[in-house]
């Protein structure tokens, strides 16, 4: 994976270790269109790679009093980085270089809208999330 | 009493003779009565906009009585344009601090719409997509009954229904009133 | 008016309602309470065909009906049909203060003659009326009123120093 066509990840696991949500985004700064440029093969391990942190995050969460964990697992040349809700709800985005601000400020915009969704009432804890949102976050910080 | 004075009178109830609580509480005690309603009923969508409008109804017939002590109206209104416009401009500003707009009336003065530009209940809400809830639910029904209850306890009554919603997809938040007819006989009306 | 003294002297305010009725737009009675001795006490059931009777007049005052012509005329001697019913009745020993809402429910204040504001009086029971028994979600829209919280709000804004 060649830096300048940084790629993204991001899937919300629910509770009960459940996806809720998943996407695909390539970067947005330098000139970066947004289209995911992840190999074939390496967008399952992807989400081996986002699986195989769950165990690290439960190890991590209860260590800090912060909700985002910044980088908690790397895989070769593949970070994890994670943000925990309250309500256990995980927001995981695998990236290929380590930059834990925009990430930061990418999550807390991705929370809040988590927090919206949970905020309608057709909508449960653990449901998967149909709507497309979250894709504004990305362009915005990544 | 002039449009403009009810519009200061509606500011000065909402303002200083309100008791305020959370928006988000509000919106989700709604939500969650007509999500619930709409899981008892087994999504018979028909079936939880008459409900809603039940409860709205039996709300109607007791919130007009606060509504008259606080705003200290003792006017009947002369016509049902009047009628329209305290409605908008007192009624819905001092228990929801909006003011939807008066539109479309017929040409004898019986029916208008009221235009929803922000809807508090409705803050947050996305219908089920589950292909009947986008052409059968009417999420805020309620509202409907609350203005049927109301009016008729003033011996007006009026038939409250949605014609369009945004939560399903159309431009507006439009709802008509009729007026059936103004009801002379001062008994009591049963209480559903 | 020796009892009436002793009442202002016992509540230290000069504020004496002796009672208040509200009847629903039925003209039935469904509340009564006495604040203040000095009206004479009346069984239940006298009370009950003391709220038909006025409920009576006060309609017919309002709709203004041929037959007694004779009585609106003399309460309502200006127009007739905008007339909303007797509002104030004076005696040398008390004055009776009603208020009707738009829905048609009465309220009846009794108290000391030449008592000021009664108007601001019957306007604060509504508005404690509306809050404590209409909001109340188990209370049955026309029925009496059994309402703990209205009564002691009741008392405390008539009796506030007791």
């Amino acid at each position: 994976m060649a830096g300048s066509s940084t790629s993204y990840y991001f899937v919300i696991i629910g509770t009960k270790d459940n996806p809720l949500y998943e996407a695909e985004f390539g970067t947005f700064k330098q000139g970066g269109d947004g289209v995911p440029k992840f190999r074939e093969e390496q967008r399952h391990m992807n989400q081996f790679i986002a699986h195989s942190s769950l165990d690290c995050i439960e190890d991590l969460q209860w260590a800090s009093k912060e909700m985002y964990l910044k980088a908690v697992d790397k895989f070769n040349n593949t970070w994890v980085s994670c943000f925990l809700t309250g309500g256990n709800i995980k927001l995981l985005l695998v990236h290929d270089a380590r930059s834990d601000e925009p990430i930061r400020q990418f999550f807390t915009d991705v929370y809040d809208m988590y927090c919206k969704t949970l905020m309608n009432p057709f909508y449960e804890v653990n449901m998967a999330i149909r709507s497309q949102i979250f894709k504004a976050a990305a362009k915005k910080y990544l | 009493m002039s449009s403009a004075s009810r519009a200061r009178l509606g500011e000065e109830v909402w303002k200083t003779r309100t008791d305020k609580i959370n928006a988000e509480l509000v919106t989700l005690t709604y939500g969650s009565v007509v999500a619930q309603l709409c899981k008892d009923l087994d999504g018979d969508y028909a079936e939880v906009n008459k409900q809603l409008d039940k409860m709205g109804y039996n709300i109607g017939l007791r919130l007009i009585e606060d509504f008259l002590a606080k705003s200290n109206m003792q006017q009947k209104c002369a016509n049902f344009r009047d009628t329209a416009d305290v409605i908008s401009k007192v009624g819905f500003k001092m228990f929801l601090n909006i003011t939807p707009t008066i539109a479309n009336w017929n040409s004898d003065g019986k029916q208008f719409s009221l235009l929803f530009d922000e809807n508090p209940l409705a803050d947050f809400v996305e219908l089920p997509d589950d292909g009947k809830a986008q052409a059968e639910l009417w999420y805020s029904n309620m509202l409907c009954g609350v203005i049927r209850g109301a009016l008729e306890m003033v011996q007006m009554q009026v038939d409250a229904h949605f014609v369009s919603d945004l939560l399903r997809g159309h431009d507006t938040t439009e709802m008509k009133i009729t007026l059936v007819r103004y009801i002379d006989d001062e008994l009591p009306q049963d209480d559903e | 008016m020796v009892m009436v003294i002793m009442a202002i002297q016992l509540t230290g305010i000069n504020r004496v309602v002796y009672a208040v009725l509200i009847l629903n737009k039925a003209g039935g009675l469904i509340y009564q309470r006495d604040f203040n001795p000095g009206l004479q006490k009346l069984s239940s059931n006298d009370y009950l065909i003391l709220a038909g009777t006025f409920h009576g007049q006060v309609s017919l005052a309002s709709a203004a009906r041929a037959q007694v012509h004779a009585i609106t005329s003399q309460i309502s001697p200006t127009n007739e049909t905008t007339s909303s019913g007797l509002e104030v009745l004076e005696s040398e020993n008390f004055v009776m203060r009603c208020f009707q809402t738009l829905t048609g429910t009465k309220f009846l204040v009794f108290a000391e003659p030449r008592q000021p504001n009664l108007d601001v009086v019957v306007r604060r029971v509504y508005e404690l009326y509306a809050d404590y028994v209409m909001k109340n979600p188990f209370y049955q829209i026309e029925m009496p009123i059994r309402s703990e919280g209205f009564d002691r709000h009741l008392a405390a804004y008539i009796k506030p120093h007791q």
